[in-house]
């Protein structure tokens, strides 16, 4: 379970999130083109969820590093 | 596991048709949701979403809906079977979130006029619930001749279905606790 990116924090009540599960995404945007994983076939999203609360936040994974 | 919160177990209503029949049993499954211990529920009338039709998916996400599914642990949709599948405008609202979903339980209801319960547009469904990231889980329940199952006024006449929405619910509530000890304590391996 090595983490190598910052933890995300949620921005309702502060708690430090889980990453938990990491999504392939289409490219629909221009934008989105850069972040392509050529390997993968699309952008990944990470997707944090709050412990504290239950809220969800998400990243592209070439971010917050 | 974090109990602090109660589990929040919204009920989709996936037509805008006039008439429908399956705002009765929406109805019913979230009247069935709100007699258990430390679950809360709501009805999402998807009719009353601002959703326009001149964009699509996450560029016409409502904050409000978004919100709402944010905060779900499980969803359950009422979809009913139109031409042999779910309704157009259920998966455009459906599509305007994603991260929202991810490793939440879904547990699906279909509807029809006919005896089949809606099977045929929960097979079509199943794909999408998967790629949406939600967990569906292995009960549905099916309201066949739905005619016969509520009166005009949207009281039950089968007692059959209560006992099938309690299994039904049993399930999603189970995969709900687990999918959210997932989410709050396992990371993800990497």
């Amino acid at each position: 379970m090595a983490k190598q990116k910052s933890a995300m924090i949620c921005s309702n009540c502060g708690s430090e999130m889980n990453h938990h599960a990491d999504k392939l995404i289409d490219p629909v945007k221009p934008e989105d083109l850069l972040q392509l994983n050529s390997q993968l076939g699309g952008v990944i999203e990470e997707i944090h969820c709050c412990p504290g609360c239950g809220a969800a936040a998400s990243r592209r994974q070439n971010e917050g590093g | 596991m974090t109990e602090s919160r109660p589990l929040n177990i919204p009920v989709i209503l996936g037509t805008t048709r006039k008439g429908r029949m399956s705002e009765h049993a929406a109805r019913f499954m979230a009247a069935q949701i709100e007699k258990r211990n430390e679950v809360k529920t709501e009805l999402i009338d998807i009719s009353r979403l601002p959703m326009p039709i001149d964009d699509a998916g996450e560029g016409i996400k409502d904050p409000v809906f978004s919100e709402k599914m944010t905060m779900a642990d499980a969803l359950v949709i009422v979809t009913p079977e139109y031409n042999h599948s779910f309704p157009g405008l259920l998966k455009h609202v459906l599509d305007s979130c994603l991260k929202e979903y991810i490793h939440k339980a879904a547990g699906i209801v279909g509807v029809s006029a006919g005896p089949f319960g809606g099977v045929r547009a929960i097979q079509d469904f199943l794909p999408v619930i998967r790629e949406l990231g939600l967990v569906n889980i292995f009960w549905d329940v099916n309201f066949g001749n739905v005619s016969k199952v509520f009166d005009e006024s949207g009281k039950l006449l089968d007692e059959a279905f209560a006992a099938r929405a309690d299994k039904f619910l049993n399930e999603l509530v189970w995969m709900a606790k687990t999918l959210r000890y997932g989410r709050d304590n396992i990371a993800l391996e990497s």
